[in-house]
C-alpha cells in the first residue's frame, strides 16, 4: 500500500539545514492500522505530510498503491489525495461557516460526483459517525469530539484507501478520545488502512502496529496486539 | 451550473466573513474606475470619428489667394472668399462639394409672435449628402441657386409648429418670408468636424439651413470668422461680398480616390500659379488640403484639458488598483487556511482558480455598479465645470462595453495576485496553524 525507500527530507533556511527525515524505509500494508509515535520534532508530522503528498521530499522514493508520487504534477497529486487519501487533523479543520453536510461534501465536489452520489456518500458517512441528525448544524454548535467525528466523516466519505490521522485525539478529553479511537478501529475493520500520529502510548497500543520515529529515523517497528485482545 | 452556484455561495460566504475590507475594496475600485469612466467618456467622444467610413475622403481645401503680401504671419487663411470658392468649384474633380458658413438670425411663424433666435447654416445642397444628414420630410434644394426656402431641424420644427409635417409652411426669417422645403430627422454630428476650422466642433448643430446664395442676398455675415483683405464693406454682403476679398466661407470637398485627391492637389497648385501669374496672388503658395480625420489636430482644437484629466485619472486608477489589491491580498491571506484545506482535500490549483474567477465576477458586478454610479456623478460634475463639453457625455454601447471590460480586467487584476499567493501557500503549515 505504502512503500518508502531511503526517503529524506531536509528543511533549509539561510543559516541552517535540518534533517527532518533520514533515509526512511517503510512499508505499510493494506488494511493495517499503524500508530506513528515519537518525541516532538522527531519528524512524525513531516512523514505524515509526505505520505499525504502535502509536502515534497528531497530524495528517495514513495510508492503509493504501487505508483511513485515523485514528479507527479499538481493536478495529479490533487487527484491522488482526493481519491486515495483521507485526512484527519488534530484541530479538525472544518470550515466554520459551512454546515456539517457542506463540510463533508467538500472533497466529494472536487471528485466530480453528482449531487445524488454526494448525498448518498455523505449520509452513509454521517450514519457511520452517528451524526446524521446534525447534518445542518455548524461546526461551532458541536462538541470537540463531534467535530472530530465530522472530520472523520469527511475523510471517509470519498472511500479512500488510506486514512492519515495527525493526532486525531490531541484536542479531546479522554471520553471523546476513546469514542474517536473506536470509530477509527471500526473504519479499519472495514478495510481502510490507517496511519495515525499520536503521543498517547495507550492509543499506540490499540493500533495493530507501532512505528517509532526519533530524529527523523525509524527506530523500531513493533507489532502490538490490539487492546481488545489484551482485555480479553 | 450547479458548480457555479456552489462557487458563488463560497464567494458570498467569503464576503460575509470580512464584509468591511470587501466593501472598502469595492469602494476604492468604484471610485477609481468611476472617475476614469467619467473622463474616458469625454476623451472617447471628443476623439471619436463621426464618419469613420469617409472621414479620409472629405477634405478641407485652403489657399492663400488674398490681395495682400504677407510678411509676418503667412499661414493660409482658415476661410475662403466667395470668389476663391467659385474658382475651387470649377475643377469638376470632387464627387461632392459644399461651401458654407453660419450666421445668427431671428425666426417666427408670423409677425405677431416673439422672434426666436436661431443659428443658421448657409450652405449648398451637397452638404446634406456629404455629411449624411437624415431627412424626415420634404426634399433638399434641387441646386445651389438662391431661393427663399429653409430647411428646419426636427427640434426647430417642433419648437415653432409643435409638429414636424410642416413642408410648405411659411416663416418670417428676420424680415423675409421663407418657405419650409424640408425637415431633418434628429441628427447631431459629434464632433461637428465640418466646423473645426472655427473651433466650433464641440457645439450644437445649427437650427436651420438656408441656401448660401440666399444668405449672401440677405446680408448674413458669418458669426464665427470673417476677414476682409481689401476695402470690401462687409455690411454690403449682397452687393460686394461675392466679388471682394471678404473671407468667411468654409469649403468641403469629397475626394473618394487617391487619384482624385492627387488631381485636386494639382488643380489647386495650377490655380494658384495661374493667379500668381495674373498678379492676384502676391504671397508664396501655401495650399492645404486637410482630411476631415486630421482637421481638429490641424487647427489645434484638441481638448488639452481632457488629455490632462485623462492622464491624472489613469494614475489615480492605478493608485486605486494598488490599494484595492493590497486590501484584497489581506483578505485572501486571512482565508489562506481554507485554500490549503481545499487543496489538501483534493482541489487542484485550477479548481481553486475557477473559484477565484467567480470571486472576480462577483467583485466585477459590484464594482461595475459602483463605478457606473460614480462615473455618472463625475460626468454631471464635469458638465458643470466644463459646460463646453456637455454634448460629449453620453455613453454609447461600444463605450459602455469597453468600460465594463475594463472593470472586469481591474477586478481580475485585484484578485489575481492575492488568490495566487493564497493558493500557492505551503499546505501543511496553513493546516497546522
Amino acid at each position: 500500500m505504502i512503500k518508502l525507500s531511503n526517503l529524506s527530507k531536509i528543511f533549509r533556511t539561510e543559516l541552517i539545514e535540518t534533517h527532518a527525515l533520514r533515509e526512511v524505509n517503510l512499508q505499510v500494508n493494506e488494511g493495517e492500522f499503524a500508530a506513528l509515535t515519537g518525541p516532538s520534532g522527531s519528524g512524525k508530522s513531516t512523514l505524515l505530510n509526505i505520505l499525504g503528498t502535502l509536502e515534497h521530499f528531497d530524495s528517495g522514493d514513495y510508492l503509493l498503491d504501487g505508483q511513485s508520487v515523485k514528479g507527479l504534477s499538481d493536478a495529479a497529486l490533487s487527484k491522488l489525495r482526493n481519491e486515495k487519501i483521507g485526512f484527519i487533523f488534530q484541530s479538525f479543520n472544518l470550515i466554520k461557516d459551512f454546515s456539517i453536510y457542506d463540510n463533508i461534501e467538500l472533497p466529494l465536489r472536487y471528485r466530480g460526483f453528482n449531487a445524488a452520489e454526494r448525498k448518498r456518500r455523505i449520509e452513509q458517512a454521517l450514519e457511520l459517525v452517528g451524526l446524521h441528525a446534525r447534518r445542518d448544524y455548524l461546526p461551532g454548535q458541536l462538541s470537540g469530539g463531534q467535530q472530530q467525528r465530522v472530520a472523520i466523516a469527511r475523510a471517509i466519505a470519498g472511500e479512500p484507501r488510506i486514512l492519515l490521522a495527525d493526532e486525531p485525539t490531541g484536542n479531546l478529553d479522554s471520553l471523546m478520545a476513546r469514542q474517536v479511537m473506536e470509530l477509527l478501529e471500526k473504519i479499519n475493520q472495514q478495510g481502510c488502512t490507517i496511519l495515525m500520529v499520536t503521543h498517547d502510548p495507550d492509543q499506540a497500543r490499540r493500533a495493530g502496529r507501532h512505528i517509532q520515529i526519533i530524529d527523523g529515523q525509524l527506530h523500531d517497528s513493533t507489532l502490538y496486539e490490539p487492546l481488545a485482545a489484551h482485555s480479553a | 451550473m450547479e458548480q457555479f452556484i456552489y462557487y458563488l455561495k463560497v464567494s458570498l460566504k467569503g464576503i460575509k466573513r470580512a464584509p468591511l475590507p470587501y466593501a472598502l475594496t469595492i469602494f476604492i475600485l468604484s471610485v477609481g474606475l468611476g472617475v476614469f469612466f467619467a473622463n474616458a467618456t469625454f476623451y472617447y467622444q471628443l476623439n471619436s470619428d463621426p464618419l469613420p467610413h469617409k472621414s479620409d475622403k472629405l477634405f478641407f481645401p485652403m489657399i492663400n489667394l488674398v490681395p495682400y503680401q504677407c510678411t509676418t504671419d503667412c499661414r493660409t487663411p482658415r476661410v475662403l472668399s466667395y470668389s476663391n470658392v467659385q474658382k475651387l468649384s470649377q475643377s469638376g474633380i470632387p464627387t461632392q462639394a459644399a461651401a458654407m458658413y453660419s450666421a445668427d438670425g431671428y425666426l417666427r411663424v408670423n409677425a405677431d409672435q416673439p422672434p426666436l433666435p436661431v443659428s443658421i447654416r448657409l450652405t449648398q445642397r451637397d452638404f446634406f449628402t456629404m455629411f449624411e444628414v437624415p431627412l424626415l420630410h420634404g426634399s433638399i434644394w434641387p441646386d445651389n441657386s438662391a431661393r427663399l426656402e429653409v430647411i428646419l431641424t426636427r427640434a426647430s420644427a417642433e419648437k415653432l409648429f409643435g409638429r414636424t409635417e410642416v413642408i410648405g409652411e411659411t416663416l418670417l426669417l428676420d424680415d423675409r418670408n421663407v418657405t419650409v422645403s424640408a425637415v431633418l430627422d434628429s441628427w447631431q454630428m459629434l464632433p461637428r468636424l465640418y466646423d473645426a476650422n472655427n473651433r466650433n466642433h464641440l457645439t450644437d448643430a445649427d437650427d436651420i439651413y438656408l441656401p448660401l446664395e440666399t444668405g449672401y442676398d440677405m446680408n448674413y455675415l458669418s458669426n464665427s470668422q470673417s476677414s476682409t483683405f481689401d476695402d470690401t464693406d462687409y455690411r454690403q454682403l449682397s452687393t460686394q461680398g461675392r466679388t471682394g476679398a471678404l473671407h468667411q466661407l468654409q469649403y468641403w470637398v469629397q475626394l473618394d480616390t487617391p487619384a482624385q485627391q492627387q488631381a485636386y492637389r494639382q488643380f489647386m497648385h495650377n490655380l494658384v500659379m495661374d493667379e500668381k501669374a495674373a498678379g492676384r496672388h502676391p504671397s508664396e503658395p501655401n495650399n492645404q488640403l486637410v482630411a476631415m480625420q486630421d482637421i481638429v489636430s490641424y487647427f489645434g482644437g484638441d481638448s488639452s484639458d481632457i488629455k490632462a484629466f485623462a492622464l491624472v485619472t489613469l494614475l489615480f486608477l492605478l493608485v486605486c488598483l494598488f490599494n484595492a489589491s493590497h486590501l484584497s491580498l489581506n483578505r485572501y491571506l486571512s482565508n489562506q487556511y481554507e485554500f490549503s484545506l481545499r487543496r489538501a482535500l483534493g482541489a487542484s490549483r485550477s479548481q481553486l482558480q475557477l473559484q477565484m474567477l467567480v470571486d472576480v465576477l462577483l467583485m466585477a458586478s459590484f464594482t461595475i455598479a459602483g463605478a457606473l454610479l460614480t462615473g455618472y456623478a463625475g460626468i454631471k460634475l464635469m458638465n458643470q465645470l466644463l459646460p463646453a463639453n456637455r454634448l460629449f457625455s453620453d455613453w454609447d454601447l461600444p463605450l459602455l462595453l469597453g468600460l465594463l471590460a475594463i472593470a472586469v480586467v481591474c477586478s481580475y487584476l485585484v484578485t489575481l495576485y492575492p488568490s495566487l499567493r493564497a493558493s500557492f501557500g505551503t499546505l501543511n503549515q496553513q493546516l497546522k496553524e
